[in-house]
């Protein structure tokens, strides 16, 4: 790497753009979940391929790749939702504060209250707004109608739902708008304060304003929990995320920060997918 | 070219904006090398008419600027490049920047053939053949580079601005002597002092051109560094 002489950088007294994570060398405060030589096979294919990486906390990481890449399994990987796909074998690990969440002694309904998820379609019960956002805490036996209210509250703030809903909290959550329903979902996902949320797709059934609204709220959820987000959407990926990873059959081709990725990615394959060569 | 891969973008549209938006800077950079080569014929012939014309096209190279610069735009806003394609609309952004400055320094060097210069002094001009050579070499190799994105050759070429930076130091002390021995001529001598000006500051935009094919290329910066920095490419 060349470097720049000091004089010419003696001009401004903030860097323009943030050193970013040495994504090799992150020490262990840093990382949020650790995959270390991830394989998993739907029956006798193989979907994902010794996929090691560091996911570090309180940023926002973004899996890319065209169809059929593994990104969604991957993503689905992190709260076992693939336990639910019959004929799927994994091996490898995956570390959430250095445990294994595939070791036999883990708790599934426990390890996905630590990681919530969002949907490519929002999914509200058929129940008031109210009721879906508290959902989660009454199921884990919180009653204290001041308690529910309160994190009701403050999880539609930060899922910038709140004013919007405030005055028709015990509506239906049906009668919202696909955006809406989408920010609901993600304040049930967020009320029961995950460690981790991941977001499938999040916005690929929403009109580019919602996506715009989501996509600010991703940045501000950053603040309290480290996000990973599958997308088809590159712009988006450039847009909302700090690191990028770069899937392709089963692979995890490149993975660094989104501003090199973007810019001077290191591999052919990258370059060529995300300049619309791909194919 | 072949390092660009324009023609191989799913999107057949984006490979035609692209492939228009070279050609343009391509038809630019060959407009810009004739009015650098015309000014120095001018003042080496004294051909006014020359010079005039060269004055009277500058508006074309500033023509190409403008809506080489929205074509960009529209491609930024658009198709929002990525990586390599960015790199390459981002340079050819600055390209054109310093293209137009090097019309009109050109612009410049014609107007010295518009001075009446008597035959006596008309030795000084054969001082500014030699540098507006070797500039324009300079300017031929930067484009060459440019058309086919060799970042061995820019690497190789970016060293030639030295030896200009060198003979224009070398001709300014020249034109001092002069001055110091026939002080009547200093308005005569300071024409030509601000198109060997002119000559060298084109110089240092060719250097910048080869600074943003290597950019393009590679991804590195190499702006502000040093020579030593540059081999280590």
């Amino acid at each position: 790497m060349i470097s720049i002489s000091p004089k010419a950088l003696a001009t401004g007294s903030e860097p323009l753009i943030k050193t970013p994570l040495d994504l090799n060398n992150l020490s262990p405060e840093q990382v949020a979940l650790d995959i270390n030589k991830l394989n998993l096979y739907y029956g006798k294919k193989q979907a994902l391929n010794n996929i090691t990486m560091s996911i570090p906390k309180g940023q926002v990481t973004a899996f890319i790749g065209p169809s059929g890449c593994g990104k969604s399994t991957l993503l689905r990987c992190i709260n076992r939702m693939n336990d639910l796909v019959d004929d799927c074998h994994i091996s490898g690990e995956i570390n959430l504060h250095g445990n294994n969440i595939y070791n036999k002694h883990v708790d599934v309904a426990e390890l996905r209250r630590k990681v919530g998820m969002v949907f490519q379609r929002p999914n509200p019960f058929p129940k008031t707004i109210y009721e879906n956002v508290v959902y989660g805490l009454r199921i884990m036996g919180e009653n204290n109608r001041r308690r529910l209210d309160e994190a009701a509250e403050q999880s539609l703030r930060s899922a910038a739902l709140w004013n919007e809903v405030k005055d028709r909290l015990h509506e239906s959550a049906l009668g919202l708008s696909g955006g809406q329903q989408q920010r609901l979902v993600i304040a049930r996902a967020i009320a029961i304060q995950p460690e981790v949320l991941l977001l499938d797709e999040p916005t690929s059934a929403l009109d580019p304003i919602s996506t715009l609204v989501i996509e600010e709220l991703i940045n501000d959820l950053k603040k309290q929990f480290t996000v990973v987000i599958v997308t088809h959407n590159m712009q988006q990926a450039a847009r909302v995320s700090d690191q990028t990873a770069f899937m392709y059959m089963g692979d995890l081709i490149e993975y660094s920060d989104t501003n090199t990725l973007f810019t001077t990615p290191l591999k052919k394959k990258t370059e060529d997918y995300i300049t619309g060569r791909y194919g | 070219m072949d390092n660009l891969q324009i023609g191989r973008h799913i999107s057949g549209q984006f490979n035609e904006d692209l492939e228009r938006v070279i050609n343009n800077v391509m038809h630019m950079g060959g407009l810009v090398e004739k009015q650098l080569t015309d000014a120095l014929a001018a003042v080496d012939t004294t051909d006014v008419t020359l010079a005039k014309e060269v004055l009277s096209n500058d508006y074309q190279v500033n023509a190409y600027e403008v809506s080489i610069d929205d074509e960009c735009t529209r491609i930024i806003a658009k198709r929002q490049p990525a990586a390599g394609d960015l790199r390459l609309i981002m340079a050819i952004v600055k390209t054109i920047t310093d293209l137009e400055r090097i019309g009109d320094e050109a612009e410049k060097i014609a107007r010295v053939a518009l001075e009446n210069f008597s035959s006596s002094q008309q030795d000084l001009l054969v001082n500014l053949d030699n540098l507006g050579r070797r500039v324009l070499e300079f300017l031929q190799a930067s484009l060459d580079a440019f058309t086919r994105m060799d970042c061995d050759a820019a690497i190789k070429i970016h060293q030639m601005d030295d030896k200009i930076n060198r003979e224009y130091e070398a001709l300014i002390r020249q034109l001092m002597t002069y001055m110091m021995e026939d002080p009547r001529s200093i308005p005569q001598i300071m024409t030509v002092i601000w198109s060997a000006r002119a000559l060298e500051r084109i110089g240092d935009r060719c250097q910048n051109i080869c600074e943003y094919i290597i950019y393009f290329v590679k991804g590195k910066v190499v702006r502000h560094t040093t020579a030593e920095d540059m081999k280590n490419l």
